[in-house]
């Protein structure tokens, strides 16, 4: 029992058979595939809400007041010696040349990701440019592409020339989110490609003639969670117009209207803002695409949703939707949002929902639908004039910000008036305007004539036309006195905007002219 | 009970007596476990029973205290503490007396019971009065006597650790060890008892080497006792020296000058097994100084706890010559002998060490003797200076080397075609392969290899390939090391015109008939994998072909019927390598769309293959075989699912596996990679698989390594299914919770404990950060709300214990962020309650691992989101 030999277990000699030390790397290095593959999964669930909702980089700006000059000079160096470390991995052949240049990218891309300031300006006068272009050549392994094109989507998030300067990655870019390229890839791409698009018109046209609008498409068709996300993103930044071509192109790209519909039925809330604002440019550029969504589910899919979900960030694009399709395509308001129908009264409620909600973005929306559908039928007005809604606009006519307040007015005002018949002023709708103003919304409306916003100004005059003629007994003079209508309306007396001018100085005469003054 | 006859009939030759025997012992085991062991020991201490029952009750006592298990040592060490106090102490006392008897076995066997106890007892504070027992009187008693006690005294040493004794006990020892060591001990029993147990105390000596006069003694004694006439002796005395080399490495500098001296006659004059160990001083201290060099990082501000004194670099110019002498006593054959061990390999070892230590030095030294050397009659200098010339290829720079391997490699190329000794062109290969590994490469400014010379390097190490067993194998390695240096190189590679040589004459090896000998065989597969691995899309086509003979091999395997259990043991090995080849084949093709296409065809094929090994396999699943599955799983994606009806029941086979833990635990990590391949459609095997992770994880049979990849794989599969995690919910989070709870405190853990703890932590954080993120934008995250409070605790109280690693930092302040970005608000406010989440995210924000701030960056933007709504 008693050990009699050498204590020491024996050492390793170093001539050694190759056979069980290759073995072991290459068990080790299987396994580590793996533990690559969980991170990169989970970094990419992390990170891709980051940067896709764009605004999101701010909210931390207040606590990030730390970042001293000095630190910012020191970024900037680590800045100039990571480029150069991966002009140097790039140039460089042979043993781990793959992880030298993904490791120089890592850096890169880790100090544009840094702080409120990315030292984006630094990278690309050392050239940083031409180098990420080269390593998004074909054939580059995934991991490397990844971090290149995660590098550019930094530099894209920059200033306006800072974005410009990918215009020499751009076309890699978009060939990079072709069908055998890989998921993670062609994302990065796409969010690169989103950042460049959100820049401007000249970038987007560029981006356009390139082809990006294609592959873009293609990526929202299955069911990819972040991936569809990020492309729809990338889609609602390049069909932004000012031209409708780009929107009219991708309704009539085949599969597209309906995977729209089935993300923006199914998917998450994430998924379906990025979504909802892909229709929201549709329907507010491409007469193609508003005729073709109001014929589809849409309405009825964005109804619900705007039921349903809680979050801001999707209820603003839900309901912009909305009034696009309102606004832009009789069919909605005709055969859909029928009076009657449930998807009305849901339409509806969702409003209510909204008017009463804490964010001033959200009256707004909702109160503009209104008034869209506001200026339909006489049922439409029927309608509305009956459900909870009035109370409330008459209530934000008073106390909410003057931007909400216009748009509370449209409605009102629409309800008062029947739909016009041919020229000449519109038919009154008596009952609903005494109700209204019985409700005390003249004063709101006086208070629009004397904004310096012509519009709101109009609604306001146009009101008090109502007013004045649609009272029964002449009431309407006496409320619109009491209310120093008549001092608000002699301001346009010599306003330059001559519509208003006419408009004004006509009622003061009509009403309150020399008679008027006699009669009292 | 007569338990000598049980015990004599238990050594008997007739087996059925020896089964009958056993039996009875452990029937009586079992019936009364304290008179059971209260017997053996009295039969150990009795004087008329023969030696051998009594040797053998002690055999038992001894295995009845420890167990090589984890969990079963465990539970022989409950079961002893739970015994009668009166039992344990009559054990003791037999124990303690039968030191004194006068048969060596029986001393010798008793020495080893009581330190097996003393494992056990002094750390709970019982046996106090032990230590003291054998220190008193041991000056008054036999030799036999004081011998058995120094041994005695050597194995506690060996078994319990220095904080359980006492300083001056531990002196008293030390100075009863001393003593019986030193010259004027004229029995040499006892010296040699002595010599051994101050090896196993000198892990208690530290007070005692920090005080100059102590350790001069120490320090006389071990060396006079590498002079004693006995060999044992001198061996053992030697063993303490290194053990004192590594150990007090910064206390040698006066004494190194003599260990030279005598080590280095030692070398040249000793017998071997002395001789050895005497290389083996340097050796350990080489590895020392590495160690310390390696963390001065070349940076010589930097504080080291250690100071460098260079030894190695001062004794060169007498140790070189030394170490190169030893390179002229090979053994004939021991090139063909796998475990061979001797003065030569011993010093070639070494010499290679104090290359690594000093560099650039050592290459003037050794040139000479190389150059002299080289071309000699006799094949044992061709050899020594061949084996020189290898030595000195890791450590020197590039600059230094690189002119005279351009002059040496014709040379060896040469060599290994026409020396007439294959142990010169054993090691001439293997000389070839440490040129490739050490100075090929891209990394290299003057390469070695050019486009004139490619052709002829391959052909030669091809030729070699049908050599003798041993050399074919260093050829393989040489060519495995040639082939690395021309990775990542990208669309095209110099090897691209050889390649289908090269695979065809690998294969052609793998096939001979004595391709077991020297691991060749498995040199060569490994070679081929390395091959694949680093080719480029131009020689794609050929990796698909070879898909296909891999197969057909992998198929023959399966056909052979009726095997012998030495033949089934082949099988196993064979299937391993080629499984081996398969998931390195699976991943290079699955990288590019373009070969992952061309190769999908034969997914189905390698599929049912590889079911074929697992069946192959009764109870255990091959690793080898699952690391394929992995690859295939990743290659193929969702469409994996059609797979999955017939491998479940082996992924559950594997996960079940306790014995063979590496199996269990590479089946673990499979079941990672097959999620993140199927994502949801994982979900109908579900349930399976977490019963059997849940079992695994309350089993204490299982070797606790594996638990910390189970938590990791709760995350992996919650990250697959997302909310219908749902259900697991409530068996799942109490056991990270439990697990949280313990892995949060490592106060008076060891190092291994701690670095096993920071692997357990970070399992459970993956599971966390999995589970939040698999629930992630789904209506059911409040379902996580009442579990948040927990994950904050265990993130602040590890942040609190100040001892987390670098990547357990990195998980947990993910974690943090996965909290806040999966629940918002509800988040919002226990994060701000949290004592220590915004100390330990502001400590990682200014973290220098970059990977930590990255992580920590993210943390904050989601918090400060989830604070914001």
């Amino acid at each position: 029992m008693a050990d009699e030999t050498s204590k020491h277990p024996k050492r390793e000699s170093i001539k050694s058979s190759v056979g069980s030390i290759a073995g072991q790397r290459r068990r080790e290095k299987a396994v580590m595939v793996g533990k690559q593959r969980r991170e990169l999964l989970m970094r990419t669930k992390r990170l891709c809400r980051v940067g896709v909702s764009s605004d999101s980089a701010n909210v931390d700006a207040d606590d990030d007041d730390m970042m001293m000059d000095g630190e910012q000079s020191i970024l900037e160096d680590q800045t100039l010696k990571a480029v150069q470390e991966l002009k140097n991995a790039v140039s460089y052949q042979g043993k781990g040349a793959m992880q030298k240049r993904v490791n120089a990218l890592r850096e890169l891309r880790r100090l544009l990701s840094k702080s409120e300031y990315p030292p984006v300006e630094v990278a690309l006068t050392a050239g940083a440019m031409s180098t990420l272009v080269q390593c998004l050549s074909f054939g580059s392994p995934d991991e490397q592409l990844l971090e290149a094109a995660w590098c550019l989507t930094n530099i894209a998030a920059g200033k306006p020339e800072e974005t410009k300067a990918l215009s020499p990655a751009l076309p890699l870019l978009i060939a990079h989110m072709g069908e055998k390229s890989s998921l993670p890839v062609a994302e990065q791409c796409a969010w690169a490609l989103g950042n460049v698009a959100g820049e401007g018109e000249d970038l987007r046209n560029i981006l356009l003639s390139q082809g990006a609008l294609q592959p873009l498409a293609r990526m929202i068709l299955p069911n990819k969670g972040s991936t569809v996300r990020t492309a729809a993103w990338a889609l609602s930044n390049l069909i932004k117009g000012p031209e409708s071509k780009a929107a009219t192109e991708l309704i009539r790209i085949d599969g597209v209207l309906d995977a729209i519909l089935r993300h923006l039925k199914k998917g998450d809330e994430d998924l379906a803002t990025e979504l909802a604002w892909v229709v929201v440019y549709l329907t507010a550029l491409s007469n193609v695409a508003t005729n073709m969504l109001a014929k589809s589910d849409v309405v009825q899919i964005l109804v619900e949703r705007l039921a349903s979900s809680h979050s801001l960030q999707l209820l603003i694009p839900l309901l912009r939707s909305l009034g696009n399709l309102v606004a832009g395509d009789s069919h909605v308001t005709s055969h859909i949002l029928v009076p009657g129908n449930e998807i009305t009264v849901n339409a509806i409620q969702a409003m209510i929902k909204c008017l009463e909600s804490e964010h001033r973005v959200l009256k707004k929306e909702s109160s503009w639908v209104l008034s869209n559908i506001a200026a339909g039928s006489i049922e439409h007005k029927k309608m509305i004039y009956s459900s909870e809604v009035v109370s409330l606009l008459v209530r934000l006519l008073s106390t909410a910000p003057f931007d909400i307040r216009k748009e509370v007015a449209y409605v009102l005002g629409n309800l008062c008036v029947a739909p016009a018949e041919g020229s000449g002023r519109p038919t009154l709708i008596t009952e609903h305007l005494i109700s209204l103003v019985g409700k005390g919304c003249l004063a709101g409306f006086v208070d629009l004539v004397r904004s310096i916003d012509t519009e709101a100004a109009r609604v306001g005059l146009q009101f008090i036309e109502l007013v004045l003629r649609g009272m029964p007994n002449g009431e309407g003079v006496k409320l619109v006195e009491a209310e120093d209508g008549i001092d608000a309306m002699e301001r346009f007396q010599f306003h330059e905007n001559e519509e208003l001018r006419t408009m004004a100085n006509e009622l003061v005469d009509v009403y309150f002219g020399v008679n008027y003054r006699l009669d009292s | 009970m007569e338990v000598t006859q049980v015990l004599l009939s238990a050594q008997s030759v007739d087996s059925t007596v020896r089964k009958h025997a056993e039996e009875t012992l452990k029937q009586f085991q079992e019936q009364n476990l304290p008179v059971f062991l209260l017997s053996l020991s009295a039969e150990l201490a009795s004087e008329e029973k023969p030696v051998d029952s009594r040797r053998l009750a002690g055999l038992i006592l001894k295995n009845a205290l420890d167990a090589k298990e984890q969990h079963r040592k465990y539970e022989l060490v409950q079961r002893w503490l739970s015994l009668d106090v009166a039992v344990k102490s009559q054990i003791r006392a037999y124990l303690l007396q039968t030191l004194s008897s006068t048969v060596s076995d029986a001393r010798s066997t008793a020495s080893q019971v009581i330190a097996k106890v003393a494992g056990i007892e002094l750390p709970q504070k019982q046996w106090p009065e032990l230590i003291g027992s054998l220190l008193s009187n041991v000056h008054q008693v036999p030799p036999h006597v004081k011998q058995a006690t120094l041994e005695t005294l050597g194995y506690i040493c060996e078994e319990v650790s220095p904080d359980v004794i006492e300083q001056d006990q531990v002196n008293k020892i030390l100075t009863l060890v001393v003593q019986g060591m030193n010259a004027n001990e004229a029995n040499i029993d006892v010296r040699l008892a002595a010599t051994r147990a101050l090896y196993n105390a000198l892990g208690f000596a530290q007070a005692n080497f920090s005080n100059d006069m102590e350790r001069d003694y120490i320090m006389r004694v071990v060396c006079e006792a590498t002079l004693s006439p006995e060999v044992k002796i001198r061996q053992a005395s030697y063993e303490c020296l290194v053990s004192i080399g590594s150990t007090y490495y910064e206390k040698l500098a006066p004494y190194i000058q003599d260990i030279f001296n005598i080590t280095s006659k030692a070398v040249r004059e000793d017998e071997e097994q002395v001789a050895l160990q005497a290389i083996e001083f340097w050796s350990s201290i080489c590895d020392e100084e590495i160690d310390i060099l390696e963390e001065y990082g070349g940076d010589f501000t930097a504080d080291s706890d250690v100071p460098c004194y260079y030894f190695i670099k001062q004794a060169l110019p007498a140790l070189v010559p030394l170490l190169l002498e030893t390179l002229l006593k090979q053994e004939e054959d021991q090139d063909q002998d796998e475990g061979a061990w001797n003065l030569a390999m011993a010093g070639g070892t070494c010499l290679g060490l104090v290359v690594r230590t000093v560099g650039d030095d050592i290459v003037p030294l050794v040139m000479p003797f190389i150059e002299e050397n080289l071309s000699k009659e006799d094949w044992r200098r061709r050899e020594a200076a061949t084996y020189a010339f290898g030595s000195i290829l890791e450590g020197p720079s590039p600059d230094k080397l690189t002119p005279i391997v351009n002059v040496a490699l014709n040379f060896m190329l040469t060599a290994l075609t026409k020396d007439p000794s294959s142990h010169v062109k054993d090691t001439t290969a293997w000389t070839l392969g440490r040129i490739f590994e050490f100075l090929h490469g891209s990394a290299v400014e003057n390469p070695i290899i050019t486009p004139s010379n490619c052709q002829q390097i391959v052909t030669v190490l091809l030729e070699s390939m049908k050599d003798a067993p041993n050399v074919a194998e260093k050829a393989c390695g040489a060519l495995y090391f040639l082939t690395q240096g021309y990775e990542d190189l990208g669309s095209t590679s110099p090897l691209t015109p050889y390649f289908q040589d090269i695979v065809q004459c690998l294969l052609n090896v793998t096939h001979r008939e004595d391709a077991a000998e020297s691991r060749l065989r498995s040199s060569a597969y490994e070679t081929l994998n390395e091959v694949v691995r680093c080719s480029t899309e131009e020689t794609a086509r050929l990796v698909l072909e070879l898909v296909q003979v891999i197969m057909q091999e992998l198929h023959k395997t399966l056909e052979a019927q009726k095997l012998s259990s030495d033949e089934r043991e082949k099988q196993n090995e064979l299937q391993g390598l080629l499984c081996g080849c398969l998931q390195v084949i699976i991943q290079k093709l699955g990288v590019s769309e373009a070969t992952k296409f061309a190769f999908m065809q034969y997914a189905d094929q390698i599929m049912s293959l590889l079911l074929g090994v697992f069946a192959c396999r009764s109870a255990t699943v091959h690793e080898e075989a699952m690391l394929s599955i992995g690859a295939l799983a990743y290659a193929t994606g969702p469409n994996f699912a059609k797979y999955m009806p017939d491998f479940y029941k082996y992924l559950e086979m594997g996960l079940q596996n306790f014995e063979e833990y590496q199996v269990c635990s590479v089946t673990v990590g499979i079941v990672g990679d097959i999620c993140r391949a199927l994502e949801d459609k994982i979900l109908p095997y579900c349930d399976g698989i977490m019963t059997q992770l849940l079992k695994d994880l309350s089993s204490n049979q299982l070797h606790r390594s594996v638990k910390p990849p189970i938590f990791s794989c709760f995350g992996d599969i919650a990250l697959a299914i997302g909310e219908n995690f749902e259900k697991y919910l409530m068996y799942a989070m109490p056991m990270l919770q439990s697990a949280a709870e313990l892995s949060a405190h490592t106060s008076g853990a060891d190092d291994e404990m701690i670095e096993y703890t920071n692997l357990l932590r970070n399992g459970i954080l993956e599971a966390y950060s999995g589970i939040f993120q698999g629930f992630k934008n789904s209506p059911k995250t409040q379902l996580l709300i009442p579990y948040a409070p927990h994950a904050l605790q265990f993130l602040d109280s590890i942040y609190m214990e100040k001892d987390m690693d670098d990547i357990v930092m990195k998980t947990a302040i993910e974690v943090l962020g996965d909290l806040a970005d999966t629940l918002g608000s509800n988040a919002g406010s226990l994060i701000q309650q949290s004592m220590s989440c915004k100390d330990f995210l502001n400590e990682c924000l200014s973290s220098e691992d970059h990977l930590i701030k990255e992580s920590a960056e993210w943390a904050r933007l989601a918090i400060s989101r989830a604070i914001s709504v």
